[in-house]
């Protein structure tokens, strides 16, 4: 009976402290959190992702990991990022020494950043000798984590603590077990349970409670199963589905700061008009960056919002060609290296005419709702599971296509009433997509 | 059974079938050295690590891997900056160009993708070639990635090479060529009419300069016939289509003998049959080594090249032109004479020797019976050959005197001449040389210049094969390296600053314009011409037939239809050169001289004829890996040249250790010949050379054969040891023509060890059985019987005997949409090899090397297996047996009857694939599902999901699945020669994007073109149709010379491959076996009065 007593009560006492620690250790997390490295990381990828890396690795700029161990100490950092040039005609030391290290080329003057958006965006890309985000992102080169995730890494470490608490827990309730047992049986002279070390002790446990061991032995290894079956499905898929029909995946920062949002949301232009391979080809093409001039000649720096959008055409002005002085090509292009979002692996041959034209699938059925998108993401896990799952489903845009006319009417004698579907017209056969 | 005929693959398979069936009996010959590739041997065998340490770190380093691979890589994309208007990537570009490398022409289309010639097809708007290539054009496109290729020009400083600006070239040279007292241009035969212009302004501005026609592999014995016969030193051109009865003499005309692919296609047509003709021609082959040619000949007579003499003159007889009767073959003979006069005007004789005198004789056989004007057509002169051997032996004596500077365009004399001419001394004596030549071939290392040429897919050029038909060769790309054209060159130095675009467009405005009366204006007329690569202009009468002229008219524009931009404003002519005055210095020849020279030759013991192989012909391209890789149609020998020689002349020669007389000693040496071979030193015309023998049954007794193009030196480690030369052995008789044939060598055993060589013979077999692989009766029987020689085959069940089709172990599927199949009509294959090569290019097969093929494992998706086939008859013995004559016990009966006459046994060629086979047993074995079939009836090969476990090879009743290996494309071992096209940063421009390029441990084969029927089929879907018959076809289909393979879907009721589907003459391999195969063939043919009658 008091055994059993006690079992109960140490187990209460076990869930009671466990949900204070929790609490106090979710509460501190919550706190932990400062409002200015979110602001940090917006503006940060607003302003400074496409010249730098907030890791240590070089871009067009330096990497702003362990910057402000390195920049000379004061307001320097605002005065740097307010007016560099002025602080290199000035002759600083510092600010000559890194236009040197880069080349010469000229940090894009930020005069709209206040002080403490300064410090936001350094505290958000150099937070410190450790590191995750630069880290991670050195070794996608290019890769961003979600902002979701650093909230979810604090769980992790919570579950951590927790288990050495509850260990150190169990270890002083036990002792505190037997310390009352021996004294029991001393009270009552019977024989002194061994005193064991630890591992002994569980050791001899487990020799006694087989069953339970067993149990909780299969439970852990379907525990695992489970998990790393879902963990390895996710092996190199890049986008995953949060809630019904909001995803999240790879949104690589490219080279221009291009926005599909202003060009096809707000300027609704036809994904065809850049895109235009789309029907002609298995590729729908990056668009040339000709093409971004039938208009750019004439939606030039003058006529651009804000700074940014000036510093973006630029770019591609600096790609084509252009002087937008003189308004003449001078000859020297500068291809665009854009990092590929939607990437199919090599083996699979697929090709955008005959979903577009033949199949008549709509572009945001695999790309999302790309007109909302600032930065490109890829929205859909493109996995041959996700395309087979579609092609089952999916009926053949048959009517009207004198290709499937004999077609259809035998699949509609086989089939009766139900919609004919790409798989069933060999849609799922190795062959359509592997050669 | 209803064919008695046994079928043997390679000699070693008569010796000793239990031999040959235990080294057979695996896909893969040998023991298969995994440590030595894996790592040094020695080492591992004393490695202290064991094999728990060995487990240890696999685990570990595939929990590494794994862990690594966790993350994608970043990808990047880069789009054109500026994209052209005509190229949207992703999709393929047509142009059409031509090409001629002064041994074939060809009209071609190019296939480029982003920019890159990938694949060529043929021009079907050509009149010539009909949209069909032979092997060697089918590789060219993979001599434009080649590495070796000059990166610019280049001078000589002492010993060593430097490079130069042009400007510094130009300069340099042009000094040279003002000092100079005579300058010649040696080039291989021109039909460009701009290059002859281009020559005769060079020839304006310096003093004394001469252009001389040089070809290896030359025709000036029969121009100087010609001359005498017809007054005209030109060649004419063959129609094959139109002979019933046709008669080669050592000619080679379905591989190399002036126009292949032309009398390849004719040829063809005349030997279709079917429901509706049941006629065929009937041809008639005097030869001394078994060539493509004699093994499609209906009759086929083995001689020695002087016998020809003897049978040219018995002909003449026979036909009644005078002459004598032959004393070699007279009843033969008189045969042949007698198909000749009974086929008056449908005859045609020709003959492949480069003497005057046997040319003439032939000449006035084809005379007699009236094929001039038929079957021979001196109306449309065929340009493509213009050497002129007088001429050059007059050059090399002048080399030194009156000649001090010559410059070589296309041609490599230095490789290529005769001994007898002393090329190389007479190079030494001069004091300016100079190569256009795009590589350091032997006679551009000679040079103190070379001005590299572009390759011909990056130049324009026009020809003029034949009279009336010209062509243009347009660019594909953009000059890889800093090559100039020729005709530039030559132009610049003689002061004229014109780019050869402009004076090409020059040319034509002022030279073709005024033969056309289509277009109006000029660029209406270049367009027209550019987009359609060729056009037909005539001065003053049209000859060309109407169909010719729709299908001139009628174009159907698969080809880009691109405008070129006119720069060629300024009104200054080009002079014209027309190729019809073809300089020709080789004199005259009477009937008289011809035949009192014909009766005077005489044989000696060996006589030996020099011939250019299927594969690479004259040896221009001698260094393509695509070609060197391609098995001899033969001998199926890959990478080498050898001596062909008779078995019994073998016997003779107490090669390989034979010894006695007995027959069969001589037969119980060969199973070790597959691999290992005596090698000999022959000595022919003075000059000594060591090459390997190779067993040929059908070699004329008492004579060899040894292929020209290999051992070229100066390009790397592999093509310089392969073969050796035997140019310099090429005779050069007293009036200077070059001789093929010589009639005096000595052989005698080299004392070197044996020689390796790699074969496709024997492996791949179908394991003995061999009746139901191929077909074959009599044009008699089948005129009878459209079934004759393709009985149903039968199976014993329990209801009695039943047709195969009837019995079926499995269910059959619906094919609701498509069903692909092919047919392959062995009478017409002529064994030729350019769908071997077209499927190379098309499906990115990787070329192995003559290592790997000796381990047979070369990549081949198709091949073409060559059965002799012997005539012993099971029926004679048992007969003999019935009349108690019978000796034989039943395995010796076999055993005889597998023993083929050395002499001349037949030759059945035929092109297997992966038969797609819709109860294929490669996918019930398949333990990853890798394999598998689709709705449209193909054998589906997924590579990603393969395993390499090689079951479905080992299931594969046919032997169609090939293995990778190794990583072709990354292993170090294919990276130092360079063999591999998709080794280096170049090759790999060849490569089909559409394709994936295999890995090691995958299985591949034959995916019956599914890039193309899936790029068909959509194009069908877009615009709304069924894909017309035709509109989709294998890379092998659409290159057949012979339209051997017809590719199609049978559910299309209308298309071709239905129709054959329902043929008397079709029948599938291993047909009792009943996989059901989508690929079927029709029977062989033979147009012979009784098989038996021929031994």
């Amino acid at each position: 009976m008091i055994r059993l007593w006690q079992n109960v009560r140490s187990t209460r006492i076990v869930v009671v402290i466990t949900l204070a620690i929790s609490l106090f250790l979710n509460m501190s997390s919550l706190s932990a959190q400062e409002p200015d490295v979110k602001l940090g990381e917006q503006l940060f990828n607003a302003k400074c992702a496409s010249c730098h890396n907030a890791s240590s690795k070089k871009s067009t700029g330096p990497g702003l990991a362990g910057v402000l161990g390195r920049i000379p100490g004061g307001d320097w950092k605002y005065n740097w990022v307010h007016a560099p040039q002025k602080m290199i005609a000035a002759g600083d030391g510092y600010a000559v020494k890194i236009f040197q290290e880069n080349n010469k080329s000229l940090m894009t003057p930020f005069p709209q950043l206040t002080n403490e958006e300064i410090d936001a965006i350094l505290a958000y890309a150099d937070p410190g000798p450790k590191n995750p985000i630069g880290d991670k992102a050195e070794k996608g080169d290019g890769t961003e984590k979600n902002p979701g995730d650093e909230e979810q890494s604090i769980p992790y470490f919570l579950i951590i603590i927790l288990v050495i608490v509850l260990i150190t827990l169990i270890a002083v309730l036990r002792y505190t077990r037997i310390n009352l047992h021996n004294a029991m049986a001393e009270k009552e002279g019977l024989p002194e349970e061994p005193a064991r070390p630890f591992f002994a002790a569980v050791r001899h446990w487990m020799a006694h409670h087989k069953t339970k061991v067993a149990a909780l032995g299969i439970l852990l290894i379907c525990f695992l199963t489970v998990k790393g079956w879902y963990a390895l499905q996710g092996v190199g898929v890049y986008a995953e589905e949060i809630h019904p029909n909001e995803w999240v995946g790879y949104h690589p920062s490219q080279p221009i700061n291009f926005s599909h949002k202003i060009h096809a949301g707000d300027n609704k232009i036809d994904c065809k008009y850049c895109h235009s391979g789309v029907e002609k080809s298995k590729t729908a093409q990056i668009p040339s960056a000709n093409v971004c001039m039938n208009c750019h000649k004439v939606i030039d720096q003058n006529q651009a919002g804000t700074e940014e959008s000036k510093a973006e055409i630029a770019k591609i002005y600096f790609a084509v060609g252009w002087d937008p002085e003189k308004r003449v090509y001078t000859g020297k292009e500068n291809p665009i290296v854009w990092n590929k979002v939607h990437a199919l692996p090599d083996h699979v041959f697929f090709s955008h005419q005959q979903h577009v034209v033949v199949g008549k699938v709509e572009c945001d059925q695999c790309h999302g709702d790309v007109k909302k998108m600032g930065t490109v993401e890829q929205q859909r896990p493109l996995t041959m599971g996700w395309c087979i799952d579609c092609h089952r489903t999916t009926p053949v845009k048959m009517e009207g296509n004198g290709y499937y006319t004999a077609l259809h009417e035998k699949m509609k004698e086989k089939y009766k009433d139900q919609p004919i579907t790409v798989a069933m017209v060999g849609g799922i056969e190795c062959a359509r997509c592997h050669y | 059974m209803a064919n008695d005929k046994q079928y043997w693959k390679g000699i070693s398979q008569l010796t000793d079938e239990t031999k040959f069936a235990e080294k057979h009996s695996g896909e893969f010959a040998e023991y298969i050295p995994v440590e030595d590739f894996i790592g040094d041997k020695a080492k591992m065998e004393t490695s202290s690590t064991n094999r728990r340490d060995f487990l240890k770190f696999l685990g570990f380093s595939t929990v590494a891997a794994t862990l690594a691979a966790c993350e994608a890589p970043v990808m990047k994309a880069i789009p054109y900056v500026n994209r052209p208007d005509d190229i949207t990537p992703g999709v393929a570009n047509w142009y059409a160009s031509s090409f001629f490398d002064g041994h074939d022409y060809a009209s071609i289309l190019v296939k480029t993708r982003e920019g890159r010639p990938i694949k060529l097809e043929g021009n079907t708007l050509s009149p010539i070639t009909k949209g069909k290539l032979s092997a060697r054009v089918q590789a060219s496109v993979l001599s434009l990635y080649d590495s070796a290729r000059l990166k610019g020009p280049k001078m000589k400083s002492g010993n060593a090479w430097a490079d130069k600006a042009w400007s510094e070239a130009d300069a340099a040279i042009g000094a040279k060529l003002a000092q100079s007292k005579g300058i010649a241009i040696l080039s291989s035969t021109i039909i460009s009419p701009s290059t002859k212009a281009a020559i005769a302004e060079f020839s304006a501005k310096y003093t004394n300069v001469r252009h001389v026609t040089y070809d290896s592999i030359s025709y000036s014995g029969m121009m100087k016939a010609n001359l005498s016969s017809f007054g005209k030193a030109l060649i004419p051109t063959y129609r094959f289509d139109k002979a019933d009865v046709i008669v080669s003499l050592g000619a080679d005309f379905l591989a190399n003998w002036l126009s292949p692919i032309e009398h390849a296609r004719q040829y063809g047509i005349t030997r279709k049959v079917g429901k509706d003709k049941k006629t065929m021609s009937k041809h008639f082959q005097f030869e001394s080594n078994m060539s493509i040619t004699g093994a499609n000949a209906d009759e086929r007579f083995p001689v020695k090249p002087s016998q020809l003499a003897q049978i040219a003159l018995g002909l003449l007889n026979g036909v009644g032109g005078g002459g004598s009767a032959s004393n070699v073959m007279g009843t033969q003979v008189t045969k042949v004479a007698d198909a000749l006069k009974g086929a008056r005007g449908k005859g045609l004789v020709v003959c492949g020797s480069n003497d005057a005198a046997l040319q003439l004789v032939v000449n006035e056989i084809n005379k007699s019976i009236g094929a001039i004007g038929t079957t021979i057509d001196w109306e449309n002169p065929d340009y493509t050959h213009q050497g002129d051997d007088a001429a050059v032996k007059k050059l090399v004596e002048d080399m030194g005197t009156s000649i001090d500077t010559v410059i070589f365009y296309n041609t490599n004399p230095v490789y290529s001449a005769p001994m007898a001419l002393n090329f190389g001394a007479a190079m030494k004596k001069l004091s300016c040389r100079i190569s256009f030549s795009g590589m350091l071939d032997e006679t551009a290392a000679m040079c103190d210049f070379i001005c590299p040429d572009h390759h011909y897919l990056e130049a324009w050029n026009d020809h003029n094969p034949r009279k009336g038909h010209y062509s243009i060769q347009q660019p594909a790309i953009r000059p890889l390296f800093s090559t100039r054209h020729a005709q530039e060159t030559l132009l610049l130095w003689s002061g004229n600053k014109t780019d050869y675009h402009t004076y090409l467009q020059k040319g034509w405005k002022s030279n073709m314009l005024p033969m056309q009366h289509t277009f109006g204006d000029f660029a209406a007329f270049w367009n027209s011409s550019v987009r359609d690569g060729v056009s037909e202009l005539w001065p003053a009468t049209a000859t060309q037939t109407e169909d010719e002229k729709k299908s001139l008219l009628g174009i159907t524009k698969k080809d880009k239809d691109k405008s070129d931009t006119i720069s060629a404003n300024d009104e200054s002519a080009v002079v014209s050169v027309s190729n019809d005055s073809v300089s020709f210095t080789g004199g005259t020849i009477t009937l008289s001289e011809a035949t009192s020279q014909l009766s005077s030759w005489k044989g000696g013991k060996y006589e030996l004829s020099i011939y250019a192989s299927t594969a690479l012909g004259n040896g221009a391209q001698s260094q393509n890996p695509w070609l060197q890789e391609l098995p001899d149609p033969i001998t199926k020998i890959t990478w080498d040249n050898y001596i062909t020689m008779n078995p019994a002349d073998v016997k003779e020669m107490k090669l390989f250790g034979v010894e006695g007389d007995d027959k069969d000693a001589v037969i119980v040496r060969f199973d070790q010949m597959e691999d290992m071979l005596d090698v000999v030193e022959i000595t022919a015309n003075g000059y000594k050379t060591k090459l390997p023998v190779w067993f040929q049954p059908g070699q004329a007794r008492g004579s060899i054969g040894i292929a020209v193009g290999y051992g070229r030196k100066g390009f790397n480690e592999i093509i310089d040891n392969t073969g050796a030369n035997i140019y310099p052995a090429v005779g050069m008789s007293a009036s200077g023509t070059m001789s093929y044939d010589v009639y005096d060598v000595q052989l005698a055993d080299a004392g070197v060890e044996q020689h390796k060589i790699a074969t496709t013979q024997s492996h791949s077999t179908i394991m003995g059985r061999n009746e139901d692989i191929l077909r074959e009766t009599t044009l008699a029987a089948f005129a009878k019987d459209e079934r004759a020689g393709n009985p149903r085959p039968t199976m014993h069940t329990y209801k009695g005997e039943a047709d195969v089709e009837k019995v079926n172990l499995w269910n059959d599927f619906e094919r609701p949409n498509h069903q692909w199949s092919m047919a392959i009509d062995l009478n017409s294959c002529i064994g030729c090899g350019a769908c071997v090569i077209a499927c190379n290019a098309e499906n990115n097969v990787p070329v192995v090397g003559k290592d790997e093929v000796h381990r047979s494992r070369e990549m081949h998706w198709m091949r073409i297996d060559r059965y002799f086939s012997s005539d012993t008859v099971k029926e004679e013995e048992d007969k003999k047996d019935e009349e108690g004559k019978g000796e034989l016990g039943l395995m010796e009966m076999y055993r005889h009857m597998e023993n083929p006459s050395f002499d001349n046994p037949k030759v059945v060629f035929q092109p297997v694939m992966c038969q797609h086979c819709n109860h294929a047993p490669c996918e019930t074995v398949c333990p990853v599902l890798a394999t598998n079939h689709s709705s449209e009836g193909l054998n589906q090969m997924a590579y990603n999901r393969c395993v390499g476990t090689r079951y479905c090879a080992n299931n594969c009743p046919f032997k169609v699945r090939r293995f990778n290996w190794f990583n072709y494309t990354e292993y170090h071992r294919f990276e130092k020669t360079n063999l591999n096209p998709a080794h280096d940063l170049l090759g790999r421009m060849v490569l089909n994007p559409d394709v994936v390029v295999r890995s090691r441990g995958v299985m591949e084969k034959c995916t019956m073109c599914v890039q193309r029927i899936q790029g068909g089929k959509l194009d069908a879907k877009k615009a709304g149709v069924r894909p017309a018959d035709g509109m989709i076809n294998t890379a092998c289909a659409q290159t057949c010379p012979t339209d051997a393979i017809t590719f199609g879907d049978l559910n299309d009721m209308k298309s071709a491959v239905s129709a054959m589907e329902k043929d008397g003459r079709k029948f599938e391999m291993l047909e009792e076996t009943g996989v059901r195969p989508s690929v079927f063939y029709l029977t062989k043919v033979w147009n012979r009065e009784d098989e038996k009658a021929h031994v």
